[in-house]
């Protein structure tokens, strides 16, 4: 069955860019949002069981989202994909239980070694 | 000179916003090192604005704040443009104490901080956006705008021979700390058909 990804973030451009940097042969449902609000919707409407999560958003950013996915204990693999890599930003989201922080822009190189690396490619 | 009137879709607006996304998380990754902060990222401000608007694209600076600033050329692949780093002056004296500068701040000081952190944020951001539109910008020589006067004096200093400029704007501020800098960059008015090209190219499926 394919697996159902969220790619959220509130750049048009960046969504696309990250949508193509997704594996060609990877069996997967894709989804979109533009800020949290609309990612935490799509993930308990099990559009999110992998989420590649911007940091920088409007109405609620990534740190907001990971901590509200986190205190209602919803099911998602969160990847951080974001421009802000300063060392505490990455430390934060590791914290709050995102899988991996991977920098912007981001490549299809980079997208499938994290994938794998988890064993979901 | 062809007279055809510039223009950005809100496609290439998106765009721009987040090349400047990525160039200025580089640009404060290295700086968040240097002084050992957490810099705070907003979110980028990209217009196309009239060279005579530009107070007004200066949103993160108040117009109280007595300000200092720097001003940077670069060119790269036909693109031309200008780097403002402007400060409050307040700021200073925390990022002196970051730096672990004397408590006592003088002009020449003053002037060594302002172009220390010019450097390395212009720096970073140029070569952020570089690599992702794929030109190499090279830098001139930073120019002092003027040390602790009001914005508009600052601004007025400079002459500009482009009617149009396409302004990104990113205001840093230091967690902690009452920092507070805007990174204006301004695309020359003949610059921008070149960078809306190289845009659309990266919009293409």
């Amino acid at each position: 069955m394919a697996i159902s990804v969220l790619i959220c973030d509130d750049s048009g451009f960046a969504r696309k860019q990250m949508a193509r940097a997704l594996p060609d042969n990877w069996d997967v449902e894709v989804s979109f949002a533009c800020n949290g609000e609309e990612a935490i919707q799509a993930i308990s409407e099990g559009k999110g069981e992998v989420v590649f999560l911007d940091l920088t958003m409007p109405v609620m950013d990534g740190i907001q989202t990971l901590t509200y996915i986190r205190e209602h204990d919803l099911n998602a693999m969160v990847i951080v994909v974001s421009g802000d890599i300063q060392p505490e930003a990455q430390t934060q989201v590791s914290q709050l239980g995102a899988l991996d922080f991977i920098q912007k822009p981001i490549s299809k190189e980079k997208s499938a070694e994290v994938l794998k690396r988890f064993g979901l490619l | 000179m062809n007279k055809h009137i510039v223009s950005i879709t809100e496609d290439q607006r998106d765009c721009y916003q987040e090349i400047a996304n990525v160039a200025m998380g580089q640009a404060a990754a290295l700086l968040a090192k240097l002084l050992e902060v957490k810099v705070i990222l907003p979110i980028p401000v990209v217009n196309l604005i009239e060279v005579n608007e530009l107070r007004m694209a200066l949103s993160g600076i108040e117009n109280s704040d007595k300000v200092s600033g720097v001003c940077q050329g670069f060119i790269g692949n036909k693109i031309s443009g200008e780097a403002l780093l402007i400060f409050n002056d307040a700021s200073l004296s925390d990022i002196a104490k970051l730096l672990k500068y004397s408590n006592e701040l003088d002009t020449s000081l003053d002037l060594e901080l302002l172009m220390d952190v010019a450097n390395i944020l212009i720096g970073a951001c140029l070569r952020g956006i570089g690599s992702q539109l794929d030109v190499n910008f090279s830098q001139g020589h930073p120019v002092v705008l003027g040390q602790h006067v009001n914005l508009s004096e600052l601004i007025s200093t400079n002459n500009y021979r482009w009617s149009k400029t396409l302004a990104i704007e990113i205001n840093y501020k230091i967690e902690g700390y009452d920092i507070n800098c805007d990174l204006l960059l301004l695309f020359a008015e003949d610059a921008i058909e070149v960078l809306n090209n190289k845009v659309n190219y990266l919009l293409e499926d």
